[in-house]
């Protein structure tokens, strides 16, 4: 690896030969990072691939084994965060370290306060948060608290936190994990700003789309390992993405023309209450998902999307409306009951519905299934039959975890927990598949996988209702697209004939079509 | 290695955990022994050089002899402290239980209670001339068991259907309970006092329904009080290890104890569980009551009880000191009523008062508490002691296919000394 050269100085951030061990398992293994003076510098790899446990590395919250850190071309020891922010290293964590009861403006001097005679200096502060929300264009609203305002305001006072502490190396954790399109344009332009004040960004992701948009430079690890740093101008997204997983990947999704046969499920008229206005949040949406077919709902977030599949699950009672499923009336039919007629369910919030984190991973694998004679007999758990399923699960549908079946799911990897959540659902072979987000913070290797899975299922002859906020799956992966905006389908759309442009219309709600019109 | 691996285990790890701090915990009564004994001119260091001793060994105190304690087997101590173990190994199951499902029971002192009054009314007013005695003690420890699981069932339903609380909800059970007791036997008329005795009622050998000994009086042939209570609440102890990690059942109500949207998504009835956890809690609280008022060793005093019974706070520490195992529930239940025994044995051989006899058993009682404390710590020591000893035994399926070299030795260790 090429040393540091005596030239002016180009690199403000360099780890050099970063190895970090923990019990049984080396996360870093020499690991060579430069992060040069006004870039954009991604650090892409997949779930588990070491990014995390290198930036903490960097921000001094483990010390590393081997290796050393230059700040400027001068070796710096960093043993805790504090010596990390003396440098003026700053981080935006992928989960928001913000108190939610203060005010975006508290929140952002909290640490950092000017004080006189033990009195917060709060008009200079708010002078100095004003010009640097100009200065980089980041709109807020600094006496709103922050339990009131969307996650992308909370990012953009995460970002604030940064500039108020005058940090000139700005970490980026996955940030656009929880961001919705239009925000994550916003951030991709605030970047681009920040750049042009001469920070230097570090910008964890695995998302190629954003890596290619905005980084200048990517520095790729997998399972631990340096691969290697590439410019982005000088490469492409298969490039990176074979990088990242080792072989080649696909990114668009193979698959043959649907064969769809007979109607699986039917809904006719559903209403769902919305817990959070008087209306309802979905509004007399009918649908027909047949054999064979995906059918995928698009929309913008927060456009009934939950409450539609959680009627339909029976997670929510509906106001008004019919779910038949396999020719049966399941619209008053308890949880159970509809997952035993034929439906199974990838749930949109993992932690919350898809897994019970304190449970092993075999547990979890059994939570739909633990009541079956396979399984028990007169009340008493066979465990032998549930190791065994589980390992059968483990192997085939490749997730990984520390100590196999008896992990506890709390310390597996996101991507892992999906899996094993797709594993236990699609294993069932139900004949529907309600799939919510499937790939929802997974890394290329998994979607890949989780995509192609839900052809196969397709294929086998299951019927796919598929929610997704992402165009390219929309794009990618369904038959048919309906369109939800405001609780009801605006549209129903041919991936085959329609294009991103028009799909994004519909779901803003500048478009849609009428019933007549669909009718024809 | 096998030794590293058997220090490994979890459960390994919790017994440790318990018995290290019920160890902290008995320093530090000896310790207040010391500090009172020298700090008291009536006291000094003799009396409380006898006082440590007892603290350690007064189940084995057989007396005194020209001032100086004499220690060997005493059955009478062993077998009271069976008897008293039962109603505390029962309100620990019952915390134990509740805990396990994700619920913290603290209204056993209430379903104590309720099961107290139920076994008592069932036990007393039944003619024993008509119908034979053991059925009668039969449905008096049923009625204790239903009482109590009805009592524990009401903050389970205000959880589930309305979200309330069960912490706050216990609170409020416990002293409804308390005062409708009281009403019970006081107010109602329904009185079984006995003779000219104000507040106190019948032992239940006045009518014969007492606890059979089940061979326990040939065991500890001193003992007035053990009886087959402790038998019965062995067994049930063991009923409800089986019940949590064996069973459908006892998957559904962690499942939902842990996280309850998980469960609902997964076609388990959230609310039913939540109230059948309480309910299975209460039940094991109003069991105890059952098996203790049943033995006719003790006479029930209810004025007392505008207060709430011991047992059901007695049961928490039961729980957390076996870490809500129910199996270790029956060592920290005999634990905790070993240290009654010593008490009234420090008060009776010692010039200890009683009162400081209480506060030596409740600093014991409250660093042992600490159990999880020192479990996390068990934890990190042997973790710490992994990564420098034996680095290459451990392959996970993460790095199993990776071609990694195997980690060299020591390198954690020079890493630490940096």
């Amino acid at each position: 690896m090429e040393q540091a050269t005596s030239e002016a100085y180009p690199y403000v951030i360099e780890m050099l030969h970063i190895t970090k061990e923990f019990p049984g398992i080396k996360a870093n293994d020499d690991i060579t990072l430069q992060l040069k003076r006004g870039e954009i510098h991604a650090l892409l790899g997949e779930n588990g691939a070491g990014k995390s446990t290198l930036m903490s590395v960097l921000f001094g919250l483990y010390q590393p084994e081997k290796g050393e850190i230059r700040k400027d071309g001068k070796v710096v020891e960093i043993k805790d965060p504090n010596d990390a922010t003396a440098l003026n290293i700053g981080m935006v964590h992928q989960h928001f370290k913000l108190v939610e009861v203060f005010t975006v403006l508290d929140n952002i001097i909290l640490g950092a306060e000017d004080t006189k005679l033990g009195f917060i200096q709060k008009k200079e502060a708010r002078k100095k948060v004003k010009a640097l929300s100009e200065k980089y264009g980041l709109a807020i609203d600094m006496d709103a608290k922050v339990e009131d305002i969307t996650v992308g305001m909370q990012q953009r006072v995460e970002i604030l936190k940064m500039l108020y502490r005058d940090n000139d190396i700005l970490i980026f954790d996955e940030p656009t994990a929880v961001l919705t399109p239009q925000e994550i344009e916003e951030l991709m332009q605030i970047m681009r700003n920040l750049k042009a004040e001469g920070k230097s960004i570090l910008f964890i992701s695995h998302k190629l789309n954003e890596i290619m948009a905005v980084a200048d430079r990517v520095t790729v690890l997998r399972k631990g390992k340096y691969v290697g740093t590439v410019d982005t101008a000088s490469t492409n997204k298969e490039e990176l993405s074979r990088m990242m997983v080792g072989r080649p990947v696909q990114l668009v999704v193979e698959k043959d023309e649907a064969k769809p046969k007979e109607t699986i499920l039917k809904i006719e008229g559903l209403s769902v209450p919305s817990k959070l206005h008087k209306n309802d949040a979905v509004k007399n949406v009918s649908l027909e998902v047949r054999a064979g077919e995906i059918v995928c709902i698009a929309g913008i977030d927060g456009n009934g999307q939950t409450e539609f599949v959680h009627a339909l699950t029976g997670l929510e009672k509906p106001s008004a409306g019919k779910i038949t499923l396999c020719g049966k009336d399941i619209t008053k039919a308890s949880i159970r009951k509809r997952s035993l007629t034929g439906m199974s369910h990838i749930p949109e919030d993992r932690h919350k519905h898809g897994m019970v984190l304190d449970f092993t991973l075999e547990q979890n694998l059994v939570l739909q299934r633990y009541f079956e004679p396979q399984f028990q007999s007169h009340g008493f758990i066979k465990f032998d039959a549930v190791r065994e399923y589980a390992d059968k699960l483990i192997t085939e549908f490749d997730v990984r975890s520390g100590q196999g079946p008896v992990t506890k799911a709390r310390s597996m990897s996101g991507g892992n927990q999906q899996k094993a959540i797709v594993a236990r659902e699609f294993d069932r072979n139900m004949p529907l598949i309600v799939a919510v987000q499937p790939t929802r913070g997974l890394d290329v290797g998994a979607i890949e996988y989780i995509h192609s899975q839900l052809v196969k299922q397709r294929d086998e002859g299951r019927a796919v209702l598929l929610v997704s906020l992402e165009l390219e799956e929309v794009m990618n992966l369904s038959d048919r697209i309906l369109v939800m905006y405001e609780g009801e389908i605006v549209g129903e759309l041919d991936p085959k004939t329609t294009t991103t442009q028009e799909l994004g219309l519909y779901m803003a709600g500048a478009k849609r079509q009428d019933k007549e019109v669909k009718a024809e | 290695m096998k030794m590293r691996r058997f220090l490994n285990k979890d459960g390994t790890r919790s017994v440790l955990a318990t018995l290290i701090s019920i160890l902290i915990g008995l320093f530090a009564g000896a310790l207040i022994i010391l500090i009172v004994g020298l700090a008291d001119s009536k006291l000094g260091l003799d009396e409380a050089w006898k006082g440590i001793r007892l603290l350690f060994l007064g189940l084995f105190s057989k007396g005194q002899q020209a001032g100086s304690l004499i220690f060997g087997f005493n059955s009478t101590n062993i077998g009271d402290m069976l008897f008293r173990a039962v109603p505390i190994i029962m309100t620990g199951l019952s915390v134990s239980l509740a805990y396990k499902t994700g619920l913290f029971n603290i209204g056993a002192s209430g379903q104590y209670l309720a099961g107290t009054t139920a076994t008592l009314f069932i036990a007393l007013k039944m003619n024993t001339a008509v119908i034979p005695p053991w059925i009668v003690w039969i449905l008096a420890f049923l009625g204790g068991i239903l009482a109590g699981a009805f009592w524990g069932a009401i903050p389970g339903m205000l959880k589930a259907f309305l979200n309330i609380n069960e912490v706050l909800a216990c609170i409020m059970t416990n002293w409804l309970a308390a005062n409708i007791v009281t009403w019970m036997f006081e107010g109602s008329g329904l009185q079984c006092t006995e003779g000219t005795k104000t507040q106190v009622i019948w032992k239940t050998t006045h009518n014969g329904v007492a606890t059979a000994k089940m061979g326990l009086d040939k065991l500890f042939p001193d003992s007035q009080q053990v009886d087959g209570g402790i038998i019965v609440a062995i067994l049930i102890a063991i009923l409800i290890y089986i019940l949590l990690t064996k069973t459908t059942l006892g998957f559904e109500l962690k499942a939902c104890g842990s996280n309850r949207h998980a469960a609902k998504y997964a076609g388990i009835k959230d609310k039913r569980s939540i109230v059948l956890s309480m309910a299975i809690a209460g039940a094991l609280a109003g069991a105890g009551a059952s098996l203790y008022w049943l033995s006719g060793s003790t006479e029930f005093h209810w004025q007392t009880y505008l207060s709430l019974p011991g047992e059901g706070f007695r049961g928490i520490a039961v729980a957390l000191l076996g870490a809500c195992n129910p199996i270790a529930n029956i060592f920290t239940g005999m634990f905790l009523s070993t240290l009654d025994v010593v008490g009234s044995k420090l008060s009776f051989y010692t010039g200890y008062n009683e009162y400081i006899t209480d506060v030596i058993i409740a600093a014991i009682v409250y660093l042992s508490a600490f159990s999880l404390v020192i479990k996390t710590w068990l934890s990190k020591k042997f973790k710490a002691a992994e990564i420098k000893k034996i680095p290459d035994v451990l392959i996970t399926s993460e790095n199993a296919g990776n071609d990694a070299p195997p980690v060299p030795k020591n390198k954690g260790k020079e890493g630490n000394e940096k």
